[in-house]
């Protein structure tokens, strides 16, 4: 069967690869449990935002521990992979379900997030903020293959 | 809409995934028309018609809340 905007099968492999030691790490770093201190290094920012008086920068270069950054792209990309590669065999039943499970997936996404606005405030929503980056995908992912899995 | 896709296979003796096989679409497919979970499309109903020899209204047909 025709697909259009998805990768080949082997790439699902791939992003699994990628996803799984970048989740675990990213997590990781999240909770302070590990710090990649040689990571820390000079980067140029369009904004940098800061709560200390004068910590702001605009279009200028600021040190920065870019170890998050990269394990969010790679889990971003992993993600992405695993999501939409193609299965092994494509047909309009695998088609049919994986629409369905994005739009549920974005219903369940934006359902949480609406919950945590009411519910989160201040540095607690950036984390929800945070999370929201890859629970999209994350919930996309699990009701994809539960449905498969269970068919 | 009703199916008789289980009782063809039976009356043929093939497991859903040999049929899948045969017809080209995932075993899930097969599996999810059966429990009248998905409807197939007209190109996958007149596959599944050549494979039988028998025509769709014999393989399918409507319910009272179609």
């Amino acid at each position: 069967m025709k697909t259009k905007f998805l990768f080949p099968n082997r790439f699902k492999r791939i992003g699994w690869i990628i996803l799984v030691p970048s989740a675990i790490l990213g997590i990781l770093i999240f909770f302070g449990i590990v710090d990649f201190k040689f990571l820390e290094v000079k980067v140029f920012a369009i904004y940098s935002g800061s709560l200390l008086p004068g910590g702001e920068t605009v279009f200028g270069v600021i040190n920065e521990n870019i170890s998050e950054e990269i394990f969010e792209i790679l889990c971003i990309v992993g993600a992405i992979l695993v999501a939409f590669s193609k299965e092994k065999q494509e047909d309009e039943f695998i088609a049919k379900t994986r629409l369905e499970s994005l739009v549920w997936a974005t219903y369940i996404n934006y359902a949480i997030l609406i919950l945590c606005l009411i519910l989160f405030y201040g540095t607690g929503f950036l984390y929800v903020l945070w999370f929201n980056m890859f629970t999209l995908l994350i919930f996309f992912i699990i009701r994809f293959y539960y449905i498969l899995y269970k068919s | 809409m009703k199916n008789s896709l289980k009782v063809e296979r039976a009356i043929k003796n093939i497991t859903q995934e040999e049929l899948a096989k045969q017809i080209g679409v995932t075993r899930q497919a097969i599996n999810s028309i059966e429990l009248n979970k998905y409807v197939p499309s007209t190109v996958l109903s007149l596959k599944l018609s050549r494979y039988f020899s028998k025509t769709v209204n014999e393989l399918f047909s409507l319910e009272e809340s179609d």
